[in-house]
């Protein structure tokens, strides 16, 4: 069946994350959260029962005293271009792949909140809705209308910021270009990181910068052995920081300490 | 065929079997997943009219360039202005979620205005001529600041407190950067600036913990607690040498000689040679600049030594204010003030600033003082004072924002008003102004006149990101400019004369019954932040939770505490409730405690902590 909407010239959205402007200031945890009306946390949420779509992590190299080094990742969906894994297992067909863009999308109204993607996910990058979604009285004035929010029960995830492509995409329209070609827009982390470590962009546009930065020596993926040809690509000259890229999850002695 | 029963039950399991191949019951498997999306808790985005306002961010003296995008009135979203000259585009996890606090649920949104109107008239009637009125003002430099001075003015006995202002620093000019646990990446100054000079100075960050700045620092020297005096005595050794260094009070060159390298080394466990690496770099790779916390005199003598003044501190002049505003009150320290001399205490705590704690205060009061305070929720000195306004929060009301630490230069800009107040607010500059009699009304376009007139500076427009000379705009376009977010800066004085930096070493202090050295490592968030921080400590492990405090396993069972335990921080300024977490990244010896205004008002002037268990 061949697809209206798809665009004659399809786009492949990534990011490329330069860890060594990273900071940790979380800026893009919370942008995350306002653009896609990620509720705040219930009072019985934790590091493990919350929902955040981009999770920064503090990693270090292991070192005691003044060999020890830290360094942040932030780490969302990572998009997976080759045998998704969360594809894959979802027996609802409420996660798939958009061929005009890459982007892995997640569709909350058919998902049935079984949660075998969030097994299948290398990346720990899916959360699961467990509680109503509630604002406190009067916030929900301030959600934003592009994005619905989600019902308990359900599995949510980034989807770089769907919303903010639509809007691209009418404005494009609007401004007399056809609706069929890859349009430049910003999720909302890249927008919000004020080191401006997040370059964002079309991987199939060879000029662009986020292809540039994919293309660096310092580049890396994280669990790049399981081939899932994943479109986040992390820069980082300190060698030790290019290893974490193998741990099955950043900061995982971190977790009990804190949190 | 003959219609058996047994016939009939294979019928119907092939029937059932054969149905599972095809699509009909995981479509409705689906359309009840559908259904029960659609329940009435879910609340509905409202739609409208999209249009996009520009504003400056109130929350701290940053005072960063923000782009609201607003649905039908309402902002939606936040973001920074690329190209503003002073925030470089940046804005920080607070600044981004602003337009939630509003709705924050501990907000206070109305208070006994009229009572407490009427208790300081009565008080300020009754005033003895030994008593005096006070207005303790957290962010000086603001029109309401000169508001605040006129009516201290004109009012019998009145005086305005307000913290010291920190000498200004030109990030842009230094190439080497020595912080003495100064919060370079944690909200210090105006974090794009920061980040926006970066790339152009090398940055040394010596601090007993790991915190965020030090991770993005060149090298980290990880200092044996409270020992940052002894590295500085043993810098200024080798810097000094024979080197005379004019304005160096002769105490604090007699302890240099107590302080070479050796001894430098074993006090602060930092290696001989690294000091001695140190001291080369900071002399030969200049120009330097050494940062300290909380304005220390330690960082400023070494400031003296490398010749800082004049080049990465910097004289600034402040913005122009109407001649008639300039018969006001002086800025007075609290410290100044005689004890159990204050009859009426204003304090505006409805900006983010320096805020001394109550026991720094308390002593100045006289016998039945009237005390008010103006202040979004009561976390604040709202537990002590007699009578807590509620006041408008950001982005609520109109005000100015004063430069932050790192420009060099004097600003003008409005803070937004895209929410509308609630009705039961007061605004502490038209309380004090009414007292005086002094019409406060229009005074930041007054002041905005005053500027234009100046014809100094430029104006930067977001909207077009564009800069103009202030004398080129037309009075009346230069003040709804301002409205529409617009930000004037001022020239930098070429010929201002190096700033006078304060040397006045405390007296040591007896802390030998406070065994922990606080580390501060979170930023100064505000008095409220947005629900949605959350995603920052509770739902995943990026920052400290606020009202929390991490410790060595070590430290943590000497006090007969473990992660969870609910506790007292004690410093020699206050204690407060804190939640325990158990850390072994943390140093023993050293309490990592979270931001926040309550913890901030015990820890600022204090270094010193136990925790005990409560």
């Amino acid at each position: 069946m061949t697809n209206p909407n798809k665009p004659v010239k399809a786009a492949r959205y990534g990011m490329a994350i330069d860890l060594d402007r990273c900071s940790g200031c979380g800026a893009c945890m919370v942008a995350c959260a306002v653009e896609n009306n990620v509720p705040p946390a219930h009072q019985g949420a934790n590091d493990r029962k919350g929902l955040t779509w981009v999770r920064v992590y503090k990693v270090d190299n292991g070192g005691e005293g003044d060999g020890r080094r830290s360094a942040f990742i932030p780490v969302m969906c990572q998009h997976c271009g080759n045998e998704t894994p969360c594809v894959h297992v979802c027996p609802q067909q409420a996660v798939d792949v958009d061929p005009s863009t890459g982007v892995v999308g997640e569709m909350p109204e058919r998902c049935l909140g079984c949660r075998y993607c969030m097994a299948a996910c290398p990346y720990h990058a899916r959360y699961f809705n467990w509680w109503d979604p509630a604002w406190p009285a009067g916030m929900e004035k301030a959600l934003n209308p592009d994005v619905s929010p989600r019902m308990r029960g359900v599995v949510e995830k980034c989807n770089f910021c769907h919303g903010r492509w639509h809007a691209a995409r009418r404005q494009a329209v609007a401004d007399g270009k056809s609706d069929m070609e890859p349009v430049a827009y910003l999720p909302a982390c890249a927008e919000a990181c004020p080191a401006k470590a997040i370059t964002f962009g079309d991987l199939n546009d060879a000029a662009s910068p986020v292809a540039v930065a994919a293309k660096d020596c310092n580049s890396f993926r994280l669990l790049e052995k399981l081939d899932t040809d994943p479109k986040i690509h992390y820069i980082s000259k300190r060698d030790w920081v290019r290893r974490i890229a193998d741990a099955p999850r950043p900061g995982d002695g971190k977790e009990s300490r804190r949190g | 065929m003959t219609t058996t029963r047994r016939n009939l039950f294979k019928l119907a399991g092939g029937a059932t079997v054969g149905v599972l191949f095809t699509p009909a019951p995981w479509r409705l498997l689906t359309d009840t997943a559908l259904l029960s999306e659609t329940w009435p808790g879910v609340p509905v985005p409202r739609h409208g009219e999209v249009t996009f306002q520009f504003g400056n961010c109130s929350l701290c003296p940053a005072g960063c360039a923000v782009r609201a995008r607003s649905v039908a009135n309402q902002p939606v979203s936040l973001a920074g202005v690329p190209a503003h000259p002073l925030s470089h585009g940046a804005l920080c996890a607070f600044g981004i979620a602003g337009h939630h606090l509003p709705y924050h649920p501990d907000r206070l949104k109305s208070g006994p205005v009229a009572a407490a109107d009427a208790a300081v008239r009565t008080a300020l009637g009754q005033l003895r001529d030994t008593e005096r009125c006070a207005v303790l003002d957290l962010r000086p430099g603001r029109t309401a600041s000169w508001t605040y001075r006129r009516a201290m003015a004109a009012i019998h006995n009145g005086i305005y407190l307000a913290p010291l202002e920190p000498v200004p620093v030109n990030l842009a000019a230094a190439k080497t950067v020595l912080s003495l646990g100064a919060p370079l990446f944690d909200n210090w100054g105006t974090p794009g600036n920061v980040i926006a000079a970066r790339d152009h100075f090398r940055l040394i960050q010596v601090e007993p913990v790991e915190s965020r700045t030090a991770a993005m620092a060149d090298l980290w020297l990880p200092i044996r607690p409270d020992s940052e005096e002894a590295l500085v005595l043993g810098l200024a050794n080798l810097l000094l040498a024979d080197k005379k260094v004019a304005g160096l009070p002769a105490g604090f060159t007699d302890r240099v000689r107590e302080f070479p390298p050796t001894v430098a080394a074993s006090r602060s466990g930092i290696g001989e040679q690294q000091i001695a690496a140190l001291a080369h770099e900071l002399q030969n790779n200049g120009p330097a600049l050494v940062l300290g916390a909380n304005g220390s005199p330690y960082a400023a003598a070494l400031n003296l030594i490398l010749g800082a003044p004049g080049h990465t501190l910097v004289s600034r002049r402040e913005a122009p204010v109407p001649d008639e505003w300039k018969k006001a009150a002086p800025v007075s320290d609290l410290a100044s003030v005689r004890d159990g001399s204050i009859g009426v205490l204003l304090i505006d705590e409805s900006v983010t600033g320096d805020a001394p704690p109550w026991s720094a205060i308390q002593p100045k009061l006289a016998n039945k003082a009237v005390v008010v305070t103006f202040a979004w929720s009561k976390d604040g000195y709202g537990r002590q004072a007699t009578y807590t306004l509620p006041t408008a929060v950001y982005p609520e009301t109109v005000d100015d924002i004063p430069p932050a630490v790192d420009s060099p230069a004097a600003a003008f800009r409005l803070s937004a008003a895209w929410i509308a107040p609630p009705d039961g607010v007061a605004n502490p500059a038209d309380f004090v102004g009414a007292l005086a009699g002094i019409a406060v009304k229009d005074a930041l376009q007054e002041r905005a006149a005053a500027i234009r007139k100046s014809g100094r500076g430029s104006l930067f427009v977001p909207s077009s990101a564009t800069s103009t000379p202030a004398r080129d705009v037309k009075p009346d376009d230069f003040w709804k400019m301002l409205q529409a977010g617009a930000t004037w800066i001022d020239d930098v004085d070429a010929n201002a004369a190096p700033p006078k930096l304060d040397l006045a070493f405390p007296a040591e202090a007896p802390n030998q019954v406070l065994p922990l050295v606080v580390a501060v490592t979170e930023p100064d968030a505000p008095a409220l932040v947005s629900p949605l921080l959350s995603k920052l400590y509770q739902e995943s492990n990026l920052h400290l939770p606020p009202q929390s405090v991490a410790l060595h396993p070590s430290d943590a069972r000497s006090c007969g505490l473990e992660t969870g335990s609910h506790a007292r921080l004690e410093t020699g300024c206050g204690s407060i409730a804190v939640d325990v977490i158990v850390d072994p990244d943390v140093p023993p010896g050293v309490v990592e405690v979270s931001g926040g205004p309550g913890i901030r008002k015990i820890c600022g002037a204090s270094s010193r902590a136990r925790v005990v268990r409560s």
